[in-house]
């Protein structure tokens, strides 16, 4: 059974929606109802001019205003946070439960479970412990203070015998020096005395040639 | 290429990118913008209606749950913008099925429109009350079905249909009256 209400069908044909029966009661309507084609027209009207609708070109208008960007969430605003607190507490409550154990020692790590950790040297161990070091230590010590004090007589008689050599050296040298200072002297003397010598043959020789020259005077 | 879906462009957006949100824009500036000419009556009116609808939409943007359509969902803002802007111009004045919102007298800006039926249409418009406006803008400019529209507004499907019929039975006599 149609629907024949005017309303009824007017909003279906509005809607785009008429079944074929509708159509044929909305024509009807439309041909018997002099207000409801009125009615129908006036919205023809207001599709076709819908369609047609012309309006001014677009402004231009300030988009970025609407574009707010939203803030960045904070590290601890991250969703994932507390997914990770409680991951890490759970983590915590295992380890501490099933008496979880870490240990490092020269550089590597041992972990496990339900270990109790290793107890330290007692007293007395840590004590021989010193005293062995302490011992290696002096030992230490003592052979290098007998190899310094080896190296520093070394050192001293080198020393020594290099400063006998020298004062050796020094006293041929400066007797050396003396002597020839000396046999110097004797020469210059001895050349002094020749002078001497040689200035006295000479006057005595002027004197013999004048006793000469007086004697042959005498004669003739 | 193909077109991204408004789904996607909402979802780039919310995450901060601009580009899908102006591309979001671009794909219905022009028909919110002929709507604000349509609700107002003046180009100038309409952008800045048209600029607070955009806010709003981009403000309300994470709250659109992809129910129905974004277009649906945008109108709705858009009317709900539409009534504020009425508000904000006459604060004293009761705003659903009030005939003092129409406007009697077209204004300059009418002569802007370059097409002469757009133009007495818009003048038939604003004569209007303002829920008949926009139950004509949804159903003849927006294509939604009654059903959409009552949901849109808030109101019965009965409701919707009874004031398109009042506003229709306005609309023929100014077209009449303007036609000559």
């Amino acid at each position: 059974m149609v629907n024949q209400s005017p309303e009824y069908l007017f909003g279906q044909w509005l809607d785009n929606a008429l079944t074929e029966d509708e159509r044929s009661a909305f024509e009807a309507l439309c041909v018997s109802d002099e207000d409801f084609a009125a009615r129908v027209a006036t919205a023809t009207q207001l599709n076709v001019a819908a369609e047609q609708f012309s309006a001014p070109p677009m402004p231009a208008w300030d988009k970025n205003a609407t574009f707010i960007a939203p803030d960045k969430p904070k590290w601890w605003q991250w969703q994932g946070l507390p997914a990770v607190s409680m991951a890490m507490s759970a983590a915590a409550m295992v380890m501490v439960l099933s008496g979880f154990s870490m240990q490092v020692e020269d550089d590597r790590v041992t972990m496990g479970f339900g270990q109790s950790v290793p107890k330290g040297p007692t007293e007395a161990e840590v004590a021989a412990l010193v005293a062995d070091r302490i011992n290696d230590y002096q030992q230490a010590n003592q052979a290098m203070f007998t190899q310094y004090v080896n190296a520093l007589q070394q050192q001293q008689q080198e020393s020594s015998t290099q400063l006998a050599q020298y004062l050796l050296k020094s006293s041929r040298q400066e007797r050396r020096e003396d002597f020839a200072e000396l046999v110097q002297f004797i020469n210059q003397q001895r050349d002094d005395d020749q002078r001497y010598y040689a200035r006295q043959l000479t006057h005595l020789q002027r004197e013999i040639n004048a006793m000469d020259d007086g004697y042959t005077a005498v004669t003739e | 290429m193909f077109e991204k879906r408004d789904e996607q462009l909402i979802e780039q957006a919310l995450k901060g990118n601009k580009k899908a949100w102006f591309a979001l824009i671009k794909r219905y500036e022009t028909g919110i913008y002929h709507y604000g000419i349509r609700m107002t009556g003046t180009p100038h009116d309409a952008a800045d209606l048209m600029q607070d609808i955009f806010i709003a939409v981009f403000k309300s943007l994470s709250n659109f749950r992809g129910d129905g359509s974004f277009k649906a969902w945008l109108y709705r803002i858009a009317h709900f913008r539409c009534i504020e802007f009425y508000r904000r111009k006459r604060p004293d004045t009761p705003l659903e099925d009030s005939e003092e919102l129409s406007c009697e007298r077209p204004t300059p800006e009418h002569s802007l429109m370059s097409d002469i039926t757009s133009q007495s249409l818009t003048h038939a418009m604003q004569r209007l009350p303002l829920a008949q406006r926009a139950v004509i803008e949804l159903k003849f400019f927006g294509q939604f079905t009654f059903e959409e529209i009552a949901e849109q507004l808030g109101l019965s499907s009965n409701t919707v249909k009874s004031r398109l019929y009042s506003a229709l039975s306005k609309l023929k006599l100014d077209l009449e009256v303007e036609h000559g």
